[in-house]
């Protein structure tokens, strides 16, 4: 659990993310870009966790993969420690990135079939020969495949010898070889069954615990956010919508976007379900190339009204809540009644 | 909706008291070079007009592998059915001959897959795939077919159905793509509807409009639904009842509310507790011990066992059957009553 004395180790400010539109074949014309991440600013800190929710083509990706600048954002600053890792080159780079590791979604694709579990856990030593000298490795490897609840003695099996969940164990222990500082995890655990989703949730908040580790979580599952989160943000069209913390988001939803993502959840009860309020969007976000005027929000909002077309509500705390929100009619309303 | 067709022979009307379509003790196996993957071993539910039935599962515990059974597209070989009943209005689908069973596939029984963009076939408009089913089922003509696919596309609430019925499935979002493998699936007014997690691929604002859509064409047709899933808020939301499936066996069925309020077998019960609850924030999640069993090599007696709170010494030996709780609920675990007696984890 953060509290707010504690260090500040990421601060992210105006980040814009544009994939640049191209037609023509030899004179190449852009013709127009699609807005993946448009503006989003946040900090973190140091044991703190921020999930990040928002539906599939949101940008929540993009942002995560700009953080770990495999990709350059076109403006905006990613700071880690105070540097600023999106104007890094060269070498700061490399010793940057050391400090900020990445968890992916999908334990079938992202482990080399070729490489055995010691080879993959022990690559990052590979690349960041300072952190691990030569005779040290297979020793540090098999701690930390200890750390993650894994067999020390399976050092030399391949992943198709491991399940879903234990190949998502070893994709975290290649995160923690460096010991970052921060751990990116986009969708940890939405490829696992649901008997062992709750599995690698545990070993996350333990290593949390255990190593001080800040953590983006990226999910669409709402409530493994907030279980795991202690802020969260919601993410629509490239910009965050509503930021807060845990139960501000969850009891008291400002932005008629987070109410209806929200209601649309699932509950897994069948107490009440008759009177469950419910709204439902209608159609589909619009393309981030060709987003809405002012609020991107409002082709599909109730409430929409003149001036949503014409000005650009800010993420900011508005009048009788708590936290920010970027609606012009921002107000709290308590849409999943349960305690 | 009043169904057209009255092909039905005299022999296949329902009796009073058969449900609109039973599985009853089926074992599906494939045989492979490994040895004997058994993936359905005895599984007994049924569905009636209107009704929505639940399947719950993780992967691998044989909840498609039923669905592909009484649809008929299992490919055999590999697949044996060496053993049990899947009767449709008290008839066996299994003994039917294959020209018969083509006659109940699509139109009688209709299927609804998990991933409609590997579904739908990306070469053909998505109008020319909808009224394909009218074409070749009711020998239609194209323009004939074309403007049912329309209807039916408006059915399924896709705007501006009349233009968009040229376009190809890439054209299409992921909503509106499962829309169309709905629009398909009830263009021959079935009835019974097999949705195979058709919401899993789809983001929960758009899962939500999918969920309703279905309800409202059960409303309307009162179509018995089976809904094959392993999202436990889904099916709280809108099953009648459940069958919770593991390892090739139902563990446990019972109607929706009693299930979730008190679950009579420690699987369902380790799901049940395993979901994030505001309440216990903070604290560890419960978690099922170790991981689903080896279809080749299942373990002996109880197939839960090895992962069983519960697990005294009779089960590693004997498999416990579908025992009896009341006239409509069942639980397969010789020690039911402790589980249902017993406080929720955590």
């Amino acid at each position: 659990m953060a509290n707010d004395s504690s260090e500040r180790i990421l601060e992210v400010r105006d980040l814009v993310k544009h994939f640049p539109l191209t037609q023509g074949i030899l004179f190449k014309k852009q013709i127009g870009a699609i807005k993946a991440v448009d503006g989003v600013s946040f900090d973190l800190n140091r044991g703190e966790t921020l999930g990040i929710v928002g539906e599939s083509g949101c940008g929540k990706s993009t942002l995560a993969k700009v953080l770990m600048a495999l990709e350059r954002p076109t403006s905006g600053s990613v700071k880690i420690n105070g540097r600023d890792i999106a104007k890094a080159r060269g070498g700061e780079l490399k010793r940057m990135r050391r400090n900020i590791q990445m968890v992916m979604q999908d334990p079938y694709t992202s482990l080399n079939p070729r490489m055995t579990v010691g080879d993959i856990i022990g690559e990052p030593y590979e690349i960041h020969t300072e952190v691990a000298p030569k005779g040290d490795r297979s020793r540090r490897v098999q701690e930390l495949l200890e750390v993650v609840g894994l067999n020390p003695d399976h050092l030399n099996r391949y992943p198709h010898q491991f399940s879903g969940g234990q190949r998502q164990r070893i994709g975290i222990a290649r995160g923690l070889a460096l010991q970052p500082e921060i751990i990116v995890c986009d969708e940890p655990v939405s490829a696992l069954d649901v008997s062992i989703q709750a599995q690698v949730i545990n070993l996350l908040e333990r290593l949390q615990n255990e190593f001080n580790l800040a953590y983006i979580f990226i999910a669409h599952d709402l409530s493994v956010v907030r279980h795991i989160s202690d802020r969260v943000g919601v993410m629509y069209l490239g910009k965050f919508v509503e930021l807060g913390k845990d139960t501000e988001i969850y009891d008291r939803p400002a932005h008629p976007y987070t109410q209806a993502l929200l209601s649309a959840v699932p509950v897994p009860d069948p107490e009440g379900r008759e009177q469950r309020e419910r709204i439902i969007l209608q159609g589909d976000p619009p393309s981030p190339a060709n987003p809405p005027s002012g609020c991107r929000f409002r082709t599909r909002c109730w409430k929409a009204q003149e001036i949503c077309a014409q000005e650009e509500p800010l993420l900011q705390i508005r009048p009788g809540t708590g936290h920010e929100s970027a609606c012009h009619f921002a107000e709290t309303h308590d849409v999943v009644h349960v305690s | 909706m009043n169904k057209t067709s009255t092909d039905l022979s005299p022999a296949e009307v329902t009796p009073g008291d058969e449900p609109l379509l039973a599985v009853d003790d089926l074992h599906v196996e494939f045989h492979t070079r490994a040895g004997t993957v058994r993936a359905v071993n005895g599984v007994s539910y049924t569905v009636g007009a209107g009704e929505t039935l639940a399947v719950l599962g993780e992967s691998g515990s044989g909840k498609s592998v039923t669905a592909q059974a009484i649809m008929g597209i299992l490919d055999m070989p590999p697949a044996v059915i060496p053993h049990g009943e899947i009767r449709f209005k008290g008839t066996d689908l299994l003994k039917l001959s294959e020209e018969a069973r083509t006659q109940v596939r699509g139109q009688r029984i209709a299927m609804i897959f998990q991933d409609a963009l590997s579904a739908l076939n990306p070469v053909f408009t998505v109008g020319w795939q909808i009224s394909e089913m009218f074409r070749v089922h009711r020998g239609m003509s194209k323009s004939e077919a074309m403007k049912k696919a329309v209807e039916l596309m408006d059915r399924v609430r896709i705007p501006a159905a009349k233009q968009r019925v040229h376009d190809y499935p890439h054209q299409f979002s992921g909503g509106m793509r499962q829309r169309i493998m709905i629009a398909m699936s009830i263009a021959l007014d079935p009835e019974v509807l097999i949705a195979d997690e058709p919401t899993t691929a789809l983001d929960v604002t758009v899962q939500a409009q999918i969920m309703e859509l279905l309800a409202e064409l059960q409303r309307e047709s009162q179509m018995g639904l089976i809904l094959i899933t392993h999202d436990l808020g889904v099916v709280a939301d809108v099953a009648d009842k459940i069958a919770v499936m593991y390892a090739g066996r139902i563990v446990e069925n019972a109607p929706v509310y009693d299930i979730y309020k008190t679950p009579a077998h420690p699987y369902t019960k380790g799901l049940l507790d395993s979901i994030p609850r505001v309440d216990l924030k903070g604290q560890d999640l419960y978690a099922i011990k170790g991981l689903p069993p080896n279809l080749l090599d299942l373990p002996k007696g109880c197939s839960f066992h090895p992962r069983c709170p519960y697990r005294q010494d009779n089960c590693e030996s004997t498999a416990p059957q579908l025992y009896e709780i009341s006239g409509i609920r069942g639980s397969a675990c010789h020690y039911w009553r402790e589980v249902l007696d017993g406080e929720r984890q955590q």
